[in-house]
């Protein structure tokens, strides 16, 4: 550069150095304080002992002497609170020399600048980590939406399956009320024809669902008849509620026998029972079961009266037996039906009955034949029967020769 | 008699870590919420006595390094040792105090350091794990988590320090 005449290098100067704090320092190679001056009060230096140790007394200058580098330079060095100075270094012949140039203006123009600069950083790093940190949850959030779709498809399967399976349960429901009122109403049926009819009979009518059965009918039947001897006389001297005991023992022993015999306990009345067999349940030995039946009864009664006996009640128990044709059917009006047998053979047999003592049991001729191989008879001769016109050639029968009726019966107990 | 030494110890670590709050907390014992950036570099001085030893610390806290300026290493000549400084809620901040390590051992080689992990009082915000740090320790080096904010740490860092770059 061309030499610069001595006005511009004053005025330079002047212009450069105005508002700024210059200071020196000169340290010898022995890191002694040789000369200081210029502003070193605006540094904190301005208790510097010029021929004490440098360093010591500038601190700034630890590490940096002796210099290593000549020039050299440290920029925008704050020395004193809110004093910014760059250094300049060099030496000569005598030592090193220290300027300070205060810079603390253009450190501080500098400073709004990069302040600017590094605020803006770091709110944009503040937005990133914001952004990471709302894109983590959003993930999150997506996570827990899928869980809950598919914790919601989960559910709405669940509701679809029990919603086919309430379907399920409501026909089921229906079919099974359908059920029970067909069922209620074979019961209410069946204890409608009970009321009226032998059990028996009310079951046959239920099970076909023919009721064409209780329609006037022929039918070859045996009937039995039997009644407890001296009942009358016992009904009068014993207290109702004896009468009513002895009713309920023998109805007790007597109805399960005849049922295991199959027999249609056609009424009873009082003491009295009229059995039938062969109608309306056929059977192909009337006269024998109606025989097998009239001995174990009188067998259980005979049992009975022990007791009866020992309480002072005189009592016996007589049957009667026939075989023939009768007409079947209901008889009676609408309401209280009976169902029943008209004709002789009834009136045979409820005539025997009548006549026979305590333990006989009187049979017809035919009845006798009928059961002559397995039953022991007695001829009791010919009998004139209120009702008929010729006298009746009767037997009693006293035993069966082979008791099977026990067989018959138990069979009928573990069917 | 006492002996007096003077060890020049410089700050190092990205923008906004908290090395100009570092030495305000352990020079001053005060602490400003208050950010300013640090232009060019600000000496302080601290007086540490160690048994019959009086060591003076003279801290040289330096410009934030960033993207845009890299550190002036003419500012470490003479240092004895120095301290990195990384922001524990921001971990590149970390990378970058590893980073100075190489550049400053390069070039000064082999001085004594220690590195704050600073800013723990926001230790909810942190994105260095316990794991990192342990990792960092176990290449012996003097690891310690540090918040100007409440002083965690930071005595006992420029304790170490000052015992290892003015040992007896």
């Amino acid at each position: 550069m061309d030499k610069l005449p001595a006005q511009v290098v004053d005025r330079l100067q002047a212009v450069t150095l105005a508002d700024r704090a210059v200071a020196y320092l000169y340290v010898d190679d022995a890191l002694v304080l040789i000369d200081a001056g210029g502003q070193l009060e605006a540094y904190g230096l301005g208790a510097l002992r010029p021929g004490a140790p440098a360093i010591e007394q500038a601190v700034f200058l630890e590490g940096l002497l002796p210099l290593v580098e000549t020039p050299y330079q440290l920029p925008a060095v704050e020395i004193a609170p809110g004093r910014v100075a760059d250094l300049h270094f060099w030496t000569d012949e005598g030592g090193a020399w220290v300027v300070l140039l205060e810079v603390t203006s253009e450190r501080d123009a500098v400073q709004r600048i990069q302040q600017k600069a590094y605020d803006m950083t770091l709110l944009q790093e503040r937005e990133a980590a914001l952004n990471r940190r709302l894109e983590a949850a959003n993930a999150a959030l997506l996570v827990a939406q899928r869980e809950l779709e598919a914790s919601r498809d989960a559910l709405l399967r669940a509701h679809g399956e029990l919603e086919v399976q309430s379907a399920e349960l409501a026909r089921w429901n229906k079919t099974l009320e359908e059920r029970v009122a067909a069922q209620v109403g074979e019961i209410e049926r069946m204890n409608r024809l009970k009321r009226f009819l032998a059990p028996s009979l009310a079951e046959l009518i239920i099970s076909t669902g023919d009721e064409s059965i209780l329609q006037s009918h022929r039918r070859d039947i045996a009937a039995l008849f039997c009644d407890v001897r001296g009942f009358t006389a016992f009904a009068e001297n014993a207290e109702p509620e004896e009468v009513v005991e002895l009713l309920r023992d023998y109805h007790a022993a007597l109805v399960p026998l005849i049922q295991s015999f199959e027999g249609t306990l056609d009424r009873f009345v009082g003491d009295g029972m009229m059995v039938i067999f062969n109608d309306p349940l056929p059977c192909p030995n009337p006269a024998e079961r109606a025989v097998r039946l009239a001995v174990v009864m009188r067998d259980a009664v005979a049992a009975l009266a022990v007791t009866w006996r020992k309480r002072g009640h005189q009592i016996g128990f007589g049957i009667g037996i026939a075989q023939g044709f009768a007409t079947m059917g209901q008889i009676g009006f609408e309401g209280r039906f009976d169902y029943s047998a008209i004709g002789t053979v009834v009136n045979t047999a409820a005539r025997l009955s009548d006549v026979a003592s305590d333990g006989q049991i009187l049979v017809t001729s035919r009845v006798a034949t009928a059961v002559a191989d397995f039953a022991e008879l007695e001829d009791i001769g010919m009998l004139a029967i209120k009702g008929l016109s010729r006298p009746l050639a009767v037997s009693n029968v006293v035993a069966l020769k082979d008791e099977p009726h026990q067989v018959i019966f138990f069979n009928r107990q573990t069917r | 008699m006492t002996v007096a030494v003077q060890k020049k110890i410089c700050m190092l670590g990205g923008f906004s870590v908290g090395k100009t709050s570092l030495v305000k907390r352990y020079v001053q014992s005060i602490f400003s919420e208050t950010y300013l950036t640090t232009v060019g570099v600000k000496i302080d001085k601290k007086t540490v006595t160690m048994g019959d030893r009086t060591v003076h610390l003279i801290l040289w806290d330096l410009a934030g390094e960033d993207d845009m300026s890299s550190l002036r290493m003419s500012y470490l000549r003479g240092s004895a040792g120095y301290v990195l400084v990384a922001d524990g809620t921001r971990r590149a901040t970390l990378d970058m105090a590893l980073s100075l390590r190489q550049r400053v051992e390069a070039e000064c080689g082999p001085l004594p350091f220690a590195l704050l992990v600073n800013k723990h009082d926001l230790s909810d915000q942190w994105t260095v794990s316990d794991g990192d740090l342990e990792a960092l320790r176990g290449s012996g080096w003097s690891v310690r988590p540090s918040s100007a904010r409440t002083g965690e740490g930071v005595e006992e860092a420029f304790a170490d320090l000052a015992a290892r770059v003015a040992p007896p």
